[in-house]
């Protein structure tokens, strides 16, 4: 407790936080007579940390009357900080976005600044994109951003358990359910989960939701003025969630996403929801993995083949006052030169076109790339796609569930309640 | 001359002028911006009177973060206040008081270190496979006991008031130790001599002269209470679900997460409309206390 802080001084700084918001600030304009890009993402860790330094260096180097300052904060303080900074009159000019609704929202409120001229114009650049990864930057048949990595979610499995007990990747829910049914026969923890965050939770849902619910209503529902969420495919999804708890580890909402990972990859799980770009993090294993897209659900009305993943990526500001060079700059970010140091250093996949090949990846690093590239359709991850108030009560509830303190009907109440105020409030 | 000795006073003021201003105009505007509905992303802030209000006192996360909030002050007079007079007590007790200041010095290192490296620990040590803590009950034989401290929604928030407790119980005991420092020693002298055991003495010297404290020590703790936000949201981000959410953490949930400005603005109201009523508590009661000479 801030038992030494002074009672106003707490509240203070509250008032200041949320009063900051809406101020404006005076722009300090630093005219050296070189152009200052602001650089904001969120990868204050290695290998990404590296990865940005070089590329923003390499970057100087070649264009020597161009600096840029780069500032980095982790995933769920970016998520956050990044809303509020676009919100002030100096914005970051480049800054990190995630796809779809979020980086709609930042399209809504005027933050981003339209791109689809220099994707016409810089047409030897944009090509060499894996167009798939566009999609999920554009709003209303204009792009606002530029896919840096592609990703998706699959089941990760260890292929020496798999065959000592005769197992095969499964192929649809009722196949699963019988690969995990045998591998707790066998006393192993047959679906390793961490569901602590909720950004995991996430993940299973929105496949889930993917799977038993049109596509149609699932369109309707994602977008915040008319979401609704009254469908019964969503409470079956989250049935079928609960199908699997049994399977999981024990106390999974006391365990984070990186521990349980390290559990897969220590040989103590049989299996692991996880996203493409964790291979690398899997590091050397005692097992062949193997991995397969989450299976088809056979009462689902969905999609029955979607593979859940989207790019992550950068925007521009609308207010920065130097559009060109930060295009440039994302040009060189998103160069076949740096998406192959992308793959080598980071291990992520790059959303530039043949950048993955056998002397910067594994095996396994090459069949997911595969698999995203083959992927006819991807769907968006969960928390991203919807509004973050419906995703508040979505995943807290679904949280709950898990516990064994809620029941799908329950969560989904609570999520229509959310949805319904939601849409209120888009109508006025 | 006369003149020029009417602006003075006035100028000397200025700089308290100003830090009232600082102090009165953010709490002013909060309570302003509590009356709209807007957002960072929004061009405009859309003028609702007392709606955010309305909706917040028909919210079940607000009640279940004010239920959390009453169970930290609860939970933290009885341990920390109430603890914390023991081991002062204890410490300055005759007996113990040459080991005194190592001792002090042990149960004072928690308050030095920051909240989040603690944190961090605490969440290793609630871990349910490897945890100390459980590895711990297990080792004893009561693996009935050994439970996902952080994962359980019955569980969660008892464990984050743990770790206050055991944070902030030096600072309290610090505080003790002063004011047994200031009881006369004669009158554990002449309690002695009329045959007085330590309980006695505890109960009818120590606690009475230490009233004044207790005050301090008692509005300390529960505005603490009222405005933790480190220890829930790094151990459990307010879950699982939301039952371990306070309303700190559901106010910066509420502004940075669903970027529902005006309805945070009038969750820090709330907030700073219960600490402003225990500081007048706080007032009160010095007013009924007397400081012995």
């Amino acid at each position: 407790m801030k038992k030494t802080n002074l009672i106003l001084a707490s509240l203070l700084s509250c008032s200041l936080m949320l009063g900051g918001c809406a101020g404006k600030q005076t722009s300090s304009n630093s005219d050296t007579g070189k152009t200052t890009l602001t650089f904001f993402h969120r990868w204050p860790k290695e290998p990404e940390k590296s990865y940005f330094e070089e590329v923003v260096k390499e970057f100087e180097k070649q264009h020597p009357d161009i600096d840029i300052k780069t500032e980095a904060v982790l995933n769920d303080s970016y998520k956050d900080k990044i809303k509020v900074m676009t919100g002030t009159n100096t914005p970051p000019d480049v800054y990190f976005s995630w796809s779809d609704e979020f980086a709609r929202q930042f399209v809504r409120g005027n933050k981003a600044l339209d791109l689809t001229s220099y994707y016409k114009k810089d047409s030897a650049w944009s090509s060499q994109l894996v167009q798939s990864q566009i999609k999920p930057y554009t709003v209303n048949n204009k792009i606002y951003g530029v896919p840096v990595t592609m990703d998706g979610k699959m089941f990760f499995f260890n292929k020496d358990i798999f065959d000592k007990l005769g197992l095969k990747a499964p192929t649809n829910w009722s196949e699963l359910l019988n690969v995990l049914s045998v591998l707790k026969k066998k006393h192993y923890t047959a679906l390793e989960f961490g569901s602590q965050d909720t950004w995991t939770i996430s993940h299973y849902v929105g496949t889930l939701n993917q799977r038993m619910v049109k596509p149609d209503v699932l369109s309707k529902d994602y977008n915040s003025k008319t979401g609704a969420f009254t469908d019964k495919g969503y409470v079956k999804a989250l049935e079928k969630l609960e199908e699997l708890v049994p399977y999981f580890n024990k106390n999974t909402n006391s365990i984070d996403h990186e521990y349980a990972r390290q559990q897969f990859s220590n040989g103590k799980a049989a299996m692991f929801y996880a996203e493409t770009a964790e291979i690398k993090l899997f590091g050397p294993t005692k097992f062949k993995i193997g991995m397969f897209n989450f299976p088809k659900v056979d009462d689902g009305k969905g999609n029955a083949t979607n593979l859940t993943g989207s790019p992550e990526g950068f925007m521009i500001s609308s207010k920065t006052k130097h559009p060109k060079e930060a295009m440039e700059f994302l040009e060189f970010l998103t160069s076949k030169q740096m998406g192959e140091k992308l793959v080598k250093e980071v291990g992520k996949y790059s959303a530039v076109n043949d950048t993955a090949n056998s002397s910067n990846s594994t095996p396994e690093q090459l069949e997911a790339v595969d698999n995203i590239l083959q992927a006819k359709e991807m769907a968006p991850w969960f928390d991203m796609a919807i509004d973050a108030r419906i995703a508040d009560a979505y995943l807290t509830g679904t949280q709950l569930m898990l516990n064994g303190d809620k029941t799908p009907k329950e969560v989904m109440k609570d999520v229509q309640k959310a949805a319904a105020s939601v849409r209120a409030e888009s109508k006025k | 001359m006369l003149k020029r000795n009417k602006l003075t006073p006035y100028l000397y003021l200025l700089p308290a002028f100003a830090f009232l201003l600082l102090v009165y105009i953010p709490i002013f505007q909060n309570i302003w911006d509590s009356l709209y509905e807007w957002s960072t992303f929004s061009p405009d802030k859309v003028f609702v009177g007392i709606d955010n209000y309305v909706h917040l006192f028909k919210d079940p996360v607000f009640y279940q973060a004010l239920k959390n909030n009453i169970l930290y002050a609860v939970i933290s007079i009885i341990f920390q206040v109430g603890g914390g007079l023991i081991v002062a007590a204890v410490l300055e007790d005759k007996l113990i008081r040459k080991f005194s200041p190592f001792f002090r010095t042990v149960y004072f290192l928690p308050v030095v270190v920051s909240m989040t490296v603690i944190a961090l620990l605490f969440t290793f040590f609630y871990n349910p496979e490897v945890g100390l803590l459980n590895q711990v009950l297990k080792m004893i034989g009561l693996d009935s006991l050994a439970k996902p401290w952080l994962g359980d929604s019955d569980t969660a928030i008892y464990a984050v008031i743990a770790v206050s407790q055991w944070q902030s119980i030096g600072y309290i005991a610090m505080l003790y130790i002063v004011a047994i420092q200031k009881i006369s020693p004669e009158l554990y002298e002449a309690a002695e001599i009329d045959g007085a055991n330590k309980f006695k003495m505890f109960f009818h010297i120590t606690v009475p002269q230490t009233k004044e404290m207790t005050f301090v020590a008692v509005i300390l703790t529960l505005t603490g209470a009222f405005t933790v936000f480190n220890e829930p949201y790094i151990l459990t981000g307010g879950g699982p679900g939301t039952s371990s959410e306070v309303l700190s953490t559901y106010l910066y949930k509420t502004a940075f997460s669903k970027d529902m400005m005006g309805y945070a603005s009038s969750i820090a109201t709330v907030i700073l409309i219960i600490t402003l009523l225990l500081s007048l508590v706080q007032m009160k009661a010095f007013k009924t206390g007397k400081e012995d000479a």
